[in-house]
């Protein structure tokens, strides 16, 4: 009897930390508020006014109120789940997801295994829907796609694995996102570790690629194939996508300061909540906002080439010198 | 609902179709409108690349015989509610190219034009004048949505 009722708390916990905190409405929250603060330091950096900070609110309501066309020739099932394939995949990253300080993560679930293969998805839900809606340019975005994914998830493997192997200090790999915040917070932050500079280094160029920002925004280019995957949606179906795009770039954020700058401040939840906004911010506006600002667009073979070269070689240096020190 | 209509016109999307200008209007409306100077991101407004998620769209140009199937294959994939809007004297007359054997214009002979933006080509001021004339408009059309209730398509013509 007592042991139902422990189960039903965990399950009760489980969907709190799904729906409300940190997944779900705290994600969204706080992903739609870096994506306007990521339009409006753009527009501050080309000395634009720029939209308010709240914009990316205002389009969801926009969208969620406009028709939604379906075309003639779509794969109608696939065309109508791939959105929310992305959206859930994403939401269930960040009931995942551990907010230093506040919210330790699952720590028998929340696997750096299991974001390896949740991140993805959003990518995976472009490709369907590139592949299912029926138009050229989908089948152009989703072939780039493709191409790009499999260039940048290399050394995404790489980091996790030089951390992994770090942590877990020769007592074999430590995946767990809990237990590796866990270990920053005793052992000092592995952002200011020699041996993983290199992999957060490796890390700051993947999260361009996989946010799909310029100079890697190759699968969506709007004025070569006009959005590519995303050309043929509308309404809801579109804000869906913008959604999970909003809660990726927490997840992928908020990855990033797990693995490297969990350090926490002295106060309350509240401040290491803003703390965490804060080295949010700074992390997306470094590789996103200024790269962003000041570079055109890569050919699909030149990013491929790219990730090959410079972001697996520095992360392949971080797992060299961790092996070495093992 | 009226309170998330006046939300939703703060979101303008744009569009441009082409419709055999001699781009002066398009170089006009891709730079000049959109530079530090002018921006009218601040309106909320983003140019899209896909018909499919526009709010409001200019044409520009005459409507020559090659183009007219295809403008207006366009046109009809952009989901209701829309506001068209003519940018450039060409739309509204043709223009310099007045008269000639492959002018299929004016525009508003095939498409419900909205709002006419003059000018060869329209100033700056005056195509973002347009567009929030277009926000007032598109806001009308949403609360007339909503008291008619029902029929979408028929409502916004």
């Amino acid at each position: 009897m007592q042991e139902s009722g422990v189960y039903i708390t965990l399950a009760g916990w489980a969907i709190f930390h799904l729906l409300v905190f940190p997944g779900g409405l705290f994600a969204l929250g706080i992903g739609l508020f870096l994506k306007g603060a990521d339009r409006k330091l753009e527009a501050r950096l080309q000395r634009r006014v720029g939209p308010p900070l709240y914009q990316p609110f205002l389009d969801l309501i926009k969208l969620s109120g406009k028709e939604a066309m379906i075309p003639a020739s779509a794969q109608r099932l696939l065309f109508r789940i791939a959105p929310l394939l992305g959206f859930t995949g994403m939401a269930v990253c960040a009931a995942l997801l551990p907010v230093p300080g506040v919210y330790a993560g699952l720590p028998d679930m929340g696997d750096m295994l299991v974001y390896f293969y949740l991140l993805p998805l959003p990518a995976v839900a472009l490709i369907l829907a590139g592949s299912s809606s029926s138009s050229p340019f989908g089948a152009l975005g989703f072939s780039r796609e493709m191409t790009v994914m499999f260039a940048y998830e290399i050394p995404l493997l790489l980091v996790i694995l030089a951390v992994a192997l770090h942590v877990g200090g020769g007592r074999g790999a430590e995946f767990s996102l809990g237990r590796i915040v866990e270990h920053q917070l005793e052992h000092g932050q592995l952002g200011f570790n020699w041996e993983l500079i290199p992999a957060f280094l490796a890390y700051l160029f993947f999260l361009p690629g996989t946010m799909g920002v310029p100079p890697f925004d190759i699968p969506e280019a709007e004025t070569e194939i006009i959005e590519g995957p995303l050309l043929e949606y509308s309404g809801a179906a579109l804000a869906f996508f913008q959604m999970a795009g909003a809660i990726k770039t927490v997840v992928v954020l908020g990855f990033g300061v797990a693995l490297f700058f969990p350090g926490t401040l002295p106060g309350g939840p509240l401040v290491n909540i803003l703390w965490f906004l804060g080295k949010c911010l700074a992390l997306m506006f470094l590789t996103m906002t200024l790269v962003k600002a000041a570079t055109g667009r890569f050919r699909v073979d030149q990013a491929f080439a790219f990730y090959l070269r410079y972001p697996t070689a520095l992360a392949a240096v971080s797992l060299i010198l961790v092996l070495a020190r093992l | 609902m009226g309170f998330l209509s006046k939300i939703a016109v703060r979101s303008p999307w744009l569009y441009r179709i082409n419709a055999g200008s001699c781009n002066g209007c398009d170089v006009e409306l891709a730079t000049t409108a959109f530079i530090p100077r002018f921006d009218v991101e601040r309106l909320g407004c983003k140019y899209c690349g896909s018909p499919r998620h526009a709010d409001i769209v200019f044409i520009t140009g005459p409507l020559t015989l090659r183009v007219k199937d295809q403008a207006l294959r366009v046109w009809n994939e952009i989901p209701e509610p829309k506001i068209t809007i003519a940018v450039g004297v060409c739309p509204v007359s043709g223009g310099v190219f007045r008269g000639g054997h492959s002018i299929e214009g004016p525009v508003d002979r095939y498409i419900p034009v909205d709002i006419n933006v003059p000018g060869c080509p329209p100033r700056p001021q005056a195509i973002m004048e347009g567009v929030i004339l277009a926000r007032e408009l598109w806001l009308r059309r949403l609360e007339k949505l909503e008291a008619g209730g029902g029929e979408r398509r028929a409502a916004l013509s």
